[in-house]
């Protein structure tokens, strides 16, 4: 398993934003739906290592990141893109994108290549040498992702990746993700339940801080033939989910 | 998006990082950070902030490597400082203020690492437009200075002085994000410096640790300061020691909050402490030595303290007029300031057949007070004015009156009255004191207020008899002049020629 999470909780002040969440995850994509507020993003900052858990165990990639040498090695393999993500305007997109390469300590001799690469993926090539304050704003969610990529990360951790994606953005990019979730684990934070249906193997509903469901879309898609409202099957058992969590 | 189109890179089984793959990584990541950084767009205002307020001034004052290096220490930090924290701190801000603080935290590259290099970018600039700065100056002084070679250690504490600028700018900006870190930090900065620079009191002060201190306090860039001697560097290295220390304590404070790398950080801050203490302490040892220097007894080198050999220009006068060669430009107004002295005195019993300038003597007094005198052992010696033309409130003519109250009077008083002991003598006559006040000529600048302490001792009293006789005398040529004295000067000095025998 990529992802090991046992009882885990996060805590901010009296918000507790993460309460016992125990999730596995392996090769593949995981979607983690939810609400907002549902503590998603906290979630996937903690298994960013951006933010360590209040109390509670986290295993990534087979290691502890609690511990500095691990948490390291964990980073060089993992890539994420936050829910809210800052730029440097001045930088183009491929510089942005070696940026965080280099950050991530790829071997320095591959990161042209790689950055190239990512950049194709994202459907940038032609735009690499623009400066990001002159992209629009699913331009720049896609060098988000292209950043995140860069490094073939085994764990790929991302937060709203199809926010401001046009449609023909949105279907391209869940390609890429069932191609991403082949070899790596990747999960996806999101408020669009069509995202999970089409590239996700595995799904997460949270709310209020707790794993709520967790197993395949056709099964959160079975919840909703009886109860739930929304216009799309996956919508029906979402709010099914959520109504007999709050029952 | 691809999926299929563009084929993931496989990753090595095990990437093996070693140090030249750090180091090549390392390099690309700075090379970004100097392609995107904040200094780069402000050295155009680096160096027009140095033009107007520094280069101006360095560049009118006389063309000696003492006046204008030490002008430059003085000068160029302060100028500098405005942009070079600025940038700092705005470079220093920049993952706060831009929200990029969660994407970067998950990365491998420790978080000091990573300010490492934007800090290193930072002051690789600012070090170029310092440098930049320092080099025209030098370049265009090589070009015009009569004698001598470049003084490096003002230049040394200026360069020094930049990393600990961009330490403090970029640590602020790191610490406080905020949007209005930069204009407060840059402010703080340009005070503090400006303050520590007006703080020192006497050769003890620990204020003159200040960079922009070049010298003892109320001397500075005095003209005959490293010209006679060597440039002492005591002064310098501790003040580059405090600025080193400074900037590790600060780079290693940014270092602190890293969990695992605490202890590491606690011991570079204790050292850069411990560096900038003791320069701090060493510059409270300071004493002012004879030749106008700070000298830090631990760090001195005695063999600094031998005079500088030299080869003198001299005129082309009846009495030869000797200076130092750094002081080769103003020979011809020396000459002209006291050439009728030169004709009129040459040849007669007392009058030296050849006069050299010696340097001055520098005594701290309390406070910031400093007399510079100068011990004379012989008429054949002088000393020339301590404000030259050029520098700050000094004009050509009071350099003319300053040689005639000093070398014009010295040598009318050692021809007119004799050499030898003259405490033990009888005050002078009236008659040689119109002889003396018809000798020296003072520039109408002068007024008689500024003599008055000469009358009666070398000068007679405006109005007297000997006043009106020594206009007479003066009124001759300076020829004429010589032939009487030449005649006469026995029975004057004798005191047997009264006033109504001059002619």
């Amino acid at each position: 398993m990529n992802v090991e999470i046992t009882d885990l909780t996060r805590r901010f002040g009296r918000n507790q934003a993460v309460d016992g969440v125990s999730l596995q995850a392996g090769p593949g994509v995981f979607g983690l739906l939810g609400p907002n507020g549902a503590g998603k993003t906290t979630l996937l900052r903690m298994m960013a290592t951006v933010i360590p858990p209040t109390t509670g165990h986290l295993r990534l990639l087979g290691r502890d990141p609690g511990a500095y040498g691990p948490r390291r090695e964990v980073r060089r393999r993992l890539g994420y893109l936050p829910q809210n993500l800052g730029y440097y305007p001045g930088f183009t997109v491929a510089e942005f994108v070696e940026y965080f390469a280099l950050l991530k300590e790829m071997p320095a001799a591959r990161v042209p290549a790689a950055v190239a690469t990512a950049v194709e993926r994202v459907d940038l090539g032609g735009r690499a040498k623009a400066k990001l304050r002159t992209l629009s704003g699913g331009m720049l969610r896609r060098v988000g992702i292209a950043q995140a990529i860069v490094n073939e990360p085994e764990l790929l951790l991302l937060d709203e990746p199809t926010a401001g994606l046009d449609p023909e953005q949105r279907v391209n990019f869940r390609a890429l993700l069932r191609d991403l979730g082949q070899r790596a684990t990747v999960v996806v934070s999101t408020h669009l339940v069509e995202d999970v249906g089409a590239a996700c193997s595995q799904v997460a509903l949270m709310d209020q801080g707790k794993i709520v469901f967790d197993a395949t879309p056709d099964e959160l898609t079975a919840r909703g033939t009886e109860q739930g409202t929304g216009d799309a099957p996956l919508e029906r058992g979402y709010t099914a989910v959520l109504a007999a969590a709050r029952s | 998006m691809t999926a299929a189109s563009a084929p993931a890179t496989p990753r090595p089984a095990a990437a093996r990082r070693g140090a030249g793959t750090a180091v090549l990584g390392s390099g690309r990541l700075l090379r970004l950070e100097l392609r995107h950084n904040a200094m780069l767009w402000l050295l155009p205002v680096a160096f027009a902030l140095f033009w107007y307020n520094g280069y101006r001034e360095i560049m009118a004052l006389p063309p000696m490597w003492n006046l204008r290096a030490m002008t430059l220490q003085n000068r160029l930090l302060l100028d500098l400082v405005v942009p070079v924290t600025g940038a700092a701190a705005w470079m220093g801000s920049r993952e706060g203020r831009r929200s990029i603080t969660d994407l970067v935290a998950g990365t491998a590259r420790p978080r000091w690492s990573r300010q490492l290099a934007t800090w290193a970018a930072t002051t690789a600039w600012a070090e170029l437009g310092c440098l930049a700065c320092v080099a025209v100056v030098y370049i265009i002084t090589a070009r015009q200075a009569s004698w001598g070679g470049p003084l490096w250690w003002p230049a040394v504490v200026s360069a020094a002085g930049v990393p600990a600028l961009t330490a403090i700018g970029f640590a602020a900006g790191a610490w406080f994000p905020g949007r209005f870190v930069t204009p407060l930090v840059t402010v703080v900065a340009f005070f503090g410096l400006a303050f520590s620079t007006q703080a020192a009191s006497g050769d003890h002060s620990y204020w003159q640790i200040s960079p922009l201190t070049a010298g003892a306090f109320d001397v500075g860039a005095g003209s005959e300061v490293a010209t006679f001697y060597r440039y002492l560097p005591d002064l310098s290295i501790a003040q580059v020691m405090f600025s080193a220390g400074l900037t590790v304590a600060l780079l290693g404070a940014l270092a602190l909050p890293v969990a695992r790398r605490r202890w590491l950080a606690a011991v570079i801050i204790a050292a850069g402490l411990g560096a900038a203490g003791t320069a701090v302490t060493l510059a409270g040892t300071g004493r002012l030595d004879p030749h106008g220097m700070i000298v830090i007894p631990a760090l001195h080198d005695a063999a600094s303290d031998q005079p500088v050999s030299y080869t003198p220009r001299c005129s082309q006068t009846m009495i030869l007029v000797c200076v130092h060669p750094a002081y080769a430009s103003f020979l011809p107004a020396v000459t002209a300031a006291v050439g009728p002295e030169l004709t009129e005195f040459a040849g007669l019993p007392g009058a030296p057949a050849r006069i050299s300038q010696v340097a001055e003597i520098y005594r701290q007094e309390s406070g910031n007070g400093i007399t510079i005198t100068a011990h004379l052992a012989s008429p054949s010696e002088f000393i020339l004015p301590d404000l030259l033309p050029g520098q700050p409130g000094a004009t050509s003519d009071q350099f003319t009156a300053n040689l005639e109250e000093t070398l014009g009077l010295q040598l009318a008083r050692d021809v007119i009255l004799g050499g030898g002991d003259r405490a033990a003598a009888p005050g002078p006559s009236q008659a040689q004191l119109a002889v003396i006040a018809g000798s020296v000529r003072f520039p109408a600048s002068v007024e008689p207020r500024d003599l008055a302490p000469l009358y009666g001792q070398l000068l007679p009293q405006p109005g007297s008899p000997a006043d009106l006789a020594g206009r007479r005398f003066a009124a001759l040529s300076p020829a004429a002049r010589h032939v009487w004295l030449a005649q006469h000067l026995t029975a004057l000095r004798a005191g047997r020629i009264s006033l109504a025998q001059l002619p």
